[in-house]
């Protein structure tokens, strides 16, 4: 007896593969603006709605508990440093900490500024427009900074979140270091928002807000699914992308997880593979053939190249003010003016952000005295009691990392995952003149938190830098030619012309501050891009 | 009533049943045990928690603290570790060692020449026991409650997590990770009365 698997076909305009941030951005787009039928294939699970998530967040509180249960899948344990687990509706922006600053203009240009790295094909002004659209749609409450520091065209769409007693202090200590420093833009609700609440504090952004004042992806999926304007299919993988003669991807062959593990065939005019700067990369590669032995959308042999991140070094420093942590601790202090720098004279480059947080570092309550004697009793409060006299403030800088070609991911034979597939490999590799560099861009981060510290009459407590490569980005860099890059500027594969990698994957470079709004921006402004197979949706284009 | 001393019982479970049912039983056991070991436990919180909380404080964290050892649950998933793709999970109950812990400070009464419970010990007395209880710990920081080796830090460690416990190391209201209204968020928090502002 031959088992004969079931398969079912799914047909649609456009397929999304994933549901994390960046395909919300473009579902959200086409739904407003475009009348195309829309299904996003996610492999995870749902997560709990709003309602479960203020137990949820006191089993973190209380436990540490993962408050996104069965948020990934078994068996996915792969070599490098990947950023995290989740698999899941929303992805990684359900415990992403909100914080949305933008890349200044250099960022787009450090090539012909600086002599490294790479140009994007797109400038800080093309993305300007889709920055705006993202704070929109996210709803970012922000302070402008400086016009010089912080270009934009339109106001902040919320009220920035105010600074709170301790960064109020703060701000009049880093002044005094010459540091201009504002509100960290953040897509938090700093007044009701989206139908959302506004922030009161709760102050576990990351991992979890329990009232829904912080963006997270599952909101724009709920809208779209209530209003029937995309199908969204969870517990289904998505295996390999197949091409036809003429190089257009057909379909997108999935398996639905579940004890009968269903095949399920995505047909669809045009294909968005959002999956992050992980498993966009993966599925290209692994949809290899015989015809495209080295993968799908990857005549130029980059898929999967060029991985980037921001490493950063931190401080502790002691100032000689009384704070109160935890009014709001997660939310900082920012500033550009590192971001925004002309070239250096000695050739070197280095840019980076700057941030400043309360911080409860060094000042924890503890079971013994600097002797060793152990505390019992009012002796234990005392001590504690003792050592809050003085503010602790948390300094961190992300550095911008040029990344190599090296920096990549890889099919890793050894490692397969249910179905036969070969798992990803990480490996992230400074190109040469960040190598080079690594030690004296970190000592001269840790020689400005000095001098920051001696303006306030501070001291350093503690510094640390830190080998992981936040927000990672890369692995389909987009670009004017095919040759160098896997993508033209709006993430259409430069192979397949129904085929789109949108966000992270596209990045050139990860920029020296959070990336996550770029994500957005980039993903909105491919989301434009593949609306225009389809015709305006009622009043959209007026408005 | 108990018939059977806790560790004779563990050591004759141990030694004739499965680890993991043995495990379970255990842990079933530890509950109740921790339960009619309220009395001691209150006592043991009084000796190591700041008196300032007062009888009526200190009740209210023992049952919170109970209340924690009741709802630990095993293997569950601890949240995500960036730049990782390993898994971590909470670790096993803590409750039998600590209501092992338990009984034995019980016994200790009788080292200080006292015929009562530990409980009808004067607090210097009850510090001086737990003391010695934890000369060997090498513990010096607050840890994680779960992996507290003694019930006497774990109880330590479970009171100074909380935001009550910060309020009053800072003399102030500061509600840490509470919903608090955020246009109060640029005002220095209000002072705890006759607390060190």
């Amino acid at each position: 007896m031959t088992y004969m698997r079931k398969r079912r076909v799914v047909e649609s305009d456009v397929c999304i593969i994933g549901s994390g941030i960046s395909a919300a951005m473009v579902a959200d787009k086409l739904a407003r603006e475009r009348s195309a039928s829309i299904v996003v294939v996610e492999a995870g699970e749902d997560v709990p709605p709003l309602d479960r998530r203020p137990a949820l967040r006191q089993r973190f509180l209380y436990y540490d508990e993962n408050p996104w249960p069965n948020d990934h899948l078994e068996g996915y344990e792969i070599e490098g440093p990947l950023q995290s687990r989740s698999m899941c509706v929303g992805g990684l922006a359900m415990h992403w900490g909100g914080v949305t600053p933008r890349f200044s203009p250099e960022d787009f240009r450090v090539k012909s500024l600086y002599g490294v790295g790479s140009d994007w094909p797109i400038s800080y002004d093309d993305l300007e427009p889709h920055y705006v659209e993202a704070e929109r749609v996210l709803g970012v409450a922000g302070e402008q900074g400086p016009p010089e520091l912080d270009p934009r065209s339109k106001p902040f769409p919320m009220p920035m979140l105010p600074l709170t007693y301790n960064l109020e202090l703060l701000k009049g200590w880093v002044t005094k270091a010459g540091i201009a420093m504002w509100s960290q833009p953040s897509a938090k609700n700093s007044v009701p928002y989206g139908g959302r609440a506004q922030c009161c504090r709760n102050d576990t952004c990351t991992p979890i807000c329990p009232i829904g004042a912080k963006y997270s992806p599952d909101f724009t999926w709920s809208a779209l699914r209530r209003a029937k304007q995309v199908e969204l299919h969870t517990r289904t993988l998505v295996r390999r992308l197949d091409v036809d003669e003429h190089g257009r991807i057909t379909s997108a062959t999935a398996v639905r997880r579940g004890t009968r593990d269903e095949e399920v065939e995505y047909r669809a005019k045009v294909f968005v593979v959002a999956g992050g700067y992980v498993w966009s990369s993966h599925l290209l590669l692994a949809s290899r053939n015989a015809r495209f032995p080295n993968g799908v959308a990857n005549a130029s042999g980059l898929v999967g190249k060029y991985l980037c991140g921001h490493r950063n070094v931190q401080a502790f420093v002691r100032l000689p003010m009384k704070l109160y942590p935890g009014i709001n601790e997660q939310h900082s202090l920012v500033t550009k003016q590192f971001m925004r720098v002309p070239a250096r004279q000695d050739g070197k480059y280095l840019r980076h952000d700057l941030r400043v947080w309360e911080s409860a570092s060094g000042q924890a309550p503890r079971l013994r005295d600097d002797s060793g004697a152990l505390m019992l009793g009012d002796d234990v409060m005392r001590d504690w009691r003792k050592r809050t006299e003085r503010g602790v403030a948390r300094v961190r800088a992300y550095y911008d990392v040029i990344p190599d070609r090296a920096s990549e991911l890889t099919l890793d034979a050894s490692k397969k995952n249910a179905f036969g597939d070969p798992l990803p490999k990480l490996a992230f590799r400074d190109a040469p003149e960040s190598a080079e560099l690594k030690e004296w861009s970190e000592e001269t981060i840790r020689a400005l938190m000095r001098d920051m510290a001696r303006a306030g009459d501070g001291e350093v407590l503690r510094t640390q830098s830190d080998e992981f490569q936040d927000h990672p980005a890369g692995g389909c860099r987009m670009g004017s030619d095919p040759g160098s890059s896997v993508t033209d500027s709006w993430g259409r594969s430069h192979d397949h012309e129904n085929l789109f990698v949108v966000g992270a994957p596209t990045c050139v470079s990860a920029s020296c501050a959070n990336a996550t709004l770029t994500f957005c921006a980039l993903a909105l402004r491919s989301g434009e891009e593949i609306g225009r197979a389809f015709p305006w949706r009622g009043r959209a284009r007026a408005t | 009533m108990r018939t059977v001393s806790r560790r004779l019982f563990l050591s004759w479970v141990s030694s004739a049943l499965p680890v993991a049912l043995v495990a379970r039983r255990t842990d079933a056991l530890a509950a109740a045990w921790i339960a009619d070991d309220a009395e001691t436990l209150r006592a043991l919180a009084e000796a190591v928690l700041p008196s300032e909380l007062g009888r009526e404080g200190i009740a209210r964290v023992v049952r919170d603290f109970q209340r924690w050892i009741d709802d630990y649950r095993e293997h569950a998933e601890i949240v995500h570790g960036y730049g990782t793709s390993a898994l971590r999970f909470t670790r096993p109950s803590p409750r039998a060692k600590w209501a092992l812990q338990l009984e034995k400070l019980g016994h200790r009464t009788s080292d200080v020449g006292h015929r009562g419970g530990f409980a009808s010990l004067p607090l210097e007395a009850r510090r001086t026991i737990v003391a010695e209880e934890l000369k060997d710990e090498k513990v010096d920081r607050m840890p994680d409650v779960a992996t507290a080796p003694h019930v006497a830090i774990g109880l330590l460690a479970f009171f100074y997590g909380t935001a009550e416990a910060a309020d009053l190391a800072y003399g102030a209201r500061i509600g840490r990770e509470q919903c608090r209204p955020l246009a109060a968020s640029p005002r220095k928090p209000l002072p705890i009365a006759g607390a060190r502002a």
